[in-house]
């Protein structure tokens, strides 16, 4: 016990002096060892209750340790590349948006953890599906949705007479028409963020029935009234309700115009809030949270699913297989999506009255969005082509060039010759 | 001490063997020691840049989503980026931001240069503090200027509305053009004193006498600034232009931080939208094609600058 | 010598220009150092005068000091920039000497590849390195920047130095050779010593492009215990849409001003080593 535990002191002494930085990667200890890579978390209770609660829990019950590794917001993506073109560096990882379609062949088909995992908690939302299924194959777990929801300023809407948030479009524009004359505009994204500018105009697109390519993958349909009228929209809410700065933001720019107080209304998801009420006690009160309007042909939300995977060519697939299973189990579910006040909507119907809802009832609309939320690009399937769409930001441009100032008819003309170039391989 | 006139290679003192000699003259060859000499970083550079810069051009010959093997499709790639009108602005939008940098730069430098080419008290102060705006990591200053650039915040606008300009004054990122032109003016802000100081260095280097002698011939201040300075000072001007074109011209951090090629691709440099391509969607093959014609791009670029400056 | 400016007149001619880029160039880091006192109510007051600040804190300094990795990251980013510019220098001399004072076959040809690699674009360059760093099994660790930044560095240093070594005379390398030193000890023993100017030049400015560099410390270091300042403040310090100004540009300060310091001390050598190096090129 002495050699190991002198060899363990060494080790630290050396790690300490140099930083474990000049160490390679953490070599397959003698014990299992199951590693989950996260995207750090913005509420930092969710990543402590993985932390000292959930793999210590799990270590203690089956002996296999738990490291939890956390990348910064943004880099999982690049995380995931480097790991399955190299063939290593972790078991179960975090995953969203496009990724489970674009890494598929990388990843183990969990079917058999989803299905009784839906059975027993509820049932998935459809959207949760949605964002999982690949091929028929569940290729991801889904954890929750971060969703993308209107922020509105229930003080200055009063001044003019709203009381409740409104609810199509045509009504939100009559009102910031109104509040922009107060010196109190609006200010949706209209720039090259991430998902700020998505989260508002995909669901505005589908509200009017606009559609960039259809379910079948490959017919190009941008080009049709549906989208012509919801670029007019956007473009009359631009000019009479909007900041001229929107054209250029990024994601944080709407946080920071909220707390400034510049803006009466905007999309986000629970963060306004969250910090609001941490730091900006007095904007808190005044900040509610509601569904999106809705357009003649319906109301729609961004789906922004958390899912975990495991990656297939890992060691440890069936150790990190059977460590998903038990978090995804309600014992250890239900106290994580609670460490996170509701930041994070479940996917799973069992959790759809749960408790944690009532500690900030105005995050509830987050949750009854959840049956209408859609993938970036929905209708047309998640394919590499339609990351190729969302990373050169077609449709975004194709709006915020129309706010600009350019004709509709040129907008989707161009924004149609692109996607035929991108889908030519469809 | 004895004169030796013959040449020392192949000749050992007497007092040593004869073999290890021979090896020794062997080594001191001059082509001989410098190949050896050279071996380590030549190795070094071929494996970290000879066969990644190999491998990225056969990536861009390749059909190559994320963790999927490659397709050859030859330039297809290529094909496809010049039938894409956003690479083409990202084209043009790299060529002018750096070539109106480069052009405040070496202005802004000169002009520098001249203006501390004084001798004053706490000189080599001013000159660490000059420098600061290069030393700064990149990314924080930029975000320092994302703060300045807010109209609800920016300096500047305060200023212009304070002189009458209808409020908010102007959207300096969400206006395409003052987009532009705000990341050459931090570009700019950030190049100036490296480019600044190391043109003074050259002044400096300039013997008083040249400027006397013109002086006693009757030339003014410009004059002497023409005629003396600019003409000696042109190897280093090349110089520090060259490296400066290089760098500009693969910028990342700025625009990926402030911008990220924004609004409607009109800050979209190379760098960033070969990083959108192959991390964003996937599509190594295609990223790196769009990063790949980057160098005949930047090639041209300093040929061009090579020829120009030859010729004056 | 042309006389007669008074001293008033010396002092415009001097601080009037010298001030307007003083101005210019520090504006941005008054900005910086503002914002890292204020407290955030003040700061996202936009109907206060952005310039000044009514109750200065330091909070952001002690939360970005003690909350934050801030302080491992400027310890990974000092050891690399340490690293890799010794690193550089020393490839960076291997291939100068023999290019700037050997005759042989094929040097111009080796001289226009190192210069050439300079355009080869980083962004080309970083999925196949991502590769190569993979297969060496050093993702994510200090190793992996300290091999791939003096890629960029060493053929900047190479350059610089041979143009620095050509400006050496050569009588005292050509004094050792006839005493029957070989090449390689007149160049360790008699020649290097003497370059120690050029030297500093290049390893300054290495060490500032390697304290700066940012897309590889991206693609390689995504975690946080091994992450460079750049890489870590952007990834940190803005979590999803949420900005910690304050703490950011505290870090912007912290991070820039003792390189600054380090800077004066040196900027005299820097300066003559410059000189030397590119006038001659």
């Amino acid at each position: 016990m002495s050699g190991r535990s002198r060899r363990d002191l060494l080790k630290i002494a050396v790690a300490g002096a140099a930083g474990a930085a000049f160490a390679p990667s953490p070599g397959r200890a003698a014990d299992k060892t199951v590693t989950l890579l996260h995207e750090s978390s913005f509420i930092k209770t969710f990543d402590e209750y993985m932390q000292r609660t959930l793999a210590p829990a799990y270590e203690k019950e089956t002996g296999v340790k738990v490291v939890y590794e956390l990348t910064s917001v943004g880099s999982l993506p690049t995380r995931i590349s480097t790991i399955t073109e190299t063939g290593s560096g972790a078991d179960v990882t975090m995953i969203f948006l496009l990724y489970p379609f674009l890494f598929d062949e990388k990843l183990m088909d969990v079917s058999d953890i989803a299905e009784p995992v839906g059975k027993a908690q509820g049932g998935w939302y459809d959207a949760a599906k949605e964002a999982a299924v690949v091929n028929g194959k569940w290729k991801a777990i889904p954890h929750s949705n971060i969703g993308q929801l209107m922020n509105w300023r229930t003080d200055w809407f009063k001044e003019v007479g709203v009381t409740k948030f409104p609810d199509t479009w045509e009504e939100l524009y009559d009102v910031g028409k109104k509040l922009k004359a107060k010196d109190h505009p609006f200010g949706f994204e209209l720039g090259h963020g991430f998902g700020d500018n998505h989260g508002w105009i995909y669901p505005l697109l589908w509200s009017y029935g606009g559609h960039e390519v259809e379910a079948d993958g490959k017919t190009i349909v941008i080009d049709s009234d549906e989208t012509a009228r919801a670029v007019d929209f956007a473009r009359k809410f631009f000019k009479d309700c909007m900041l001229e700065d929107v054209l250029g933001w990024t994601d944080p720019s709407n946080n920071k115009a909220w707390y400034a107080e510049q803006i009466s209304c905007t999309n986000n998801a629970e963060s306004i809030l969250w910090l609001a009420k941490r730091d900006f006690p007095e904007i808190a009160k005044v900040t509610d949270q509601a569904m999106n309007p809705q357009g003649p042909k319906g109301r729609f939300h961004l789906l922004n699913c958390i899912s975990h995977s495991v990656f297939n060519f890992s060691p440890q697939k069936q150790e990190a297989h059977d460590f998903l299973r038990w978090v995804m189990d309600e014992k250890q579910l239900g106290g994580w999506y609670a460490s996170a006040d509701t930041y994070y909507q479940p996917f799973l119907h069992a959790y759809d009255n749960a408790p944690m809802w009532q500690v900030e009832p105005r995050n509830i609309p987050y949750r009854d969005a959840m049956a209408s939320a859609h993938l970036p690009g929905w209708p047309a399937p998640p394919t590499r082509q339609l990351a190729e769409v969302v990373a050169k930001y077609v449709t975004v441009d194709m709006f915020a060039k129309a706010c600009a100032g350019a004709s509709t008819k040129e907008v989707i003309k161009n924004a149609e010759a692109q996607l035929k170039e991108i889908y030519k391989t469809a | 001490m004895t004169i030796r006139t013959e040449p020392l290679i192949g000749i050992a003192p007497a007092s040593r063997h004869r073999r290890p000699a021979s090896l020794a003259a062997w080594l001191d060859r001059e082509a001989v020691f410098s190949w050896l000499m050279m071996a380590a970083p030549m190795l070094f550079l071929a494996a970290f840049v000879g066969y990644p810069f190999v491998y990225g051009i056969l990536l861009s010959l390749e059909d190559r989503p994320i963790a999927h093997a490659g397709t050859f499709i030859g330039l297809k790639n290529f094909a496809r980026d010049f039938n894409d009108p956003i690479f083409w602005r990202v084209a043009s939008n790299t060529f002018i931001y750096t070539i109106i940098a480069t052009l405040l730069k070496m202005v802004g430098g000169l002009g520098l240069a001249v203006a501390m080419n004084q001798n004053f008290r706490m000189k080599n102060l001013v000159r660490a503090l000059l420098l600061l705006p290069f030393i700064v990591p990149t990314v924080l200053s930029t975000v320092a200027w994302m703060w300045m650039l807010d109209p609800a915040f920016s300096v500047f606008n305060w200023f212009l509305i304070g002189l009458g300009m209808p409020k908010p004054g102007p959207s300096w990122l969400g206006n395409p053009i003052l987009a532009m032109a705000s990341i050459i003016v931090i570009n700019t802000w950030r190049g100036l004193p490296f480019y600044g100081i190391t043109l003074l260095a050259g002044l400096q280097t300039v013997p008083p006498e040249l400027y006397e002698a013109a002086t006693i011939d009757g030339a003014g201040g410009w004059q002497r600034f023409r005629y003396v300075t600019l003409p000696l000072l042109q190897p280093i001007i090349l110089i520090v232009t060259l490296f400066s074109v290089i760098f500009t011209f693969a910028d990342f951090q700025l625009v990926y931080v402030l911008t990220h090629g924004g609004p409607q691709n009109a800050t979209h440099l190379f760098a960033t939208y070969a990083f959108d391509i192959g991390m964003g969607a996937g599509q190594l093959g295609l990223g790196a094609s769009v990063a790949l014609t980057m160098l005949p791009a930047l090639a041209l670029l300093i040929l061009a600058l090579t020829l120009y400056m030859r010729r004056q | 010598m042309v006389t007669g400016h008074s001293r008033v007149e010396q002092a415009v001619r001097v601080w009037l220009p010298v001030g307007v880029f003083l101005l210019l160039a520090l504006f941005p880091f008054y900005w910086m150092a503002i914002t890292s006192v204020k407290p955030n109510a003040e700061l996202y007051n936009k109907n206060m005068m952005p310039l000044l600040v009514h109750n200065p804190t330091l909070k952001h300094y002690v939360g970005l000091l003690t909350e934050t990795s801030f302080l491992l990251w400027t310890w990974n980013t000092l050891l690399v920039a340490v690293i890799s510019t010794a690193i550089s220098l020393v490839l960076g001399t291997m291939l100068a000497y023999p290019l700037a004072r050997m005759r042989f076959a094929g040097s111009g040809l080796i001289a226009i590849t190192v210069a050439a690699i300079y355009l080869v674009p980083q962004p080309l360059l970083f999925l196949p390195l991502a590769d190569v760093i993979n297969r060496l099994d050093l993702g994510n660790t200090l190793t992996a920047v300290m091999l791939t930044y003096p890629t960029m560095l060493v053929p900047f240093c190479a350059w610089l130095l041979i143009g620095y070594f050509k400006t050496v005379p050569k009588e005292l390398e050509e004094a050792a050779r006839i005493d029957g030193a070989s090449r390689l000890q007149t160049m360790r023993r008699i020649f290097l010593p003497l370059c120690t100017p050029g030297f500093i030049s290049a390893g300054i400015f290495a060490f500032t492009l390697s304290q700066n560099e940012f897309l590889y410390a991206l693609i390689f270091l995504t975690k946080s215990s091994v992450r460079t300042v750049p890489v870590g403040v952007i990834a940190e310090l803005i979590r999803g849409d949420v900005f910690y100004w304050g703490q950011l540009m505290a870090g912007a300060l912290l991070g820039s001003i003792p390189v600054a310091l380090i800077y004066s001390f040196f900027v005299e050598h820097y300066v003559a080593g410059l000189t030397s190096g590119s006038v001659k090129a």
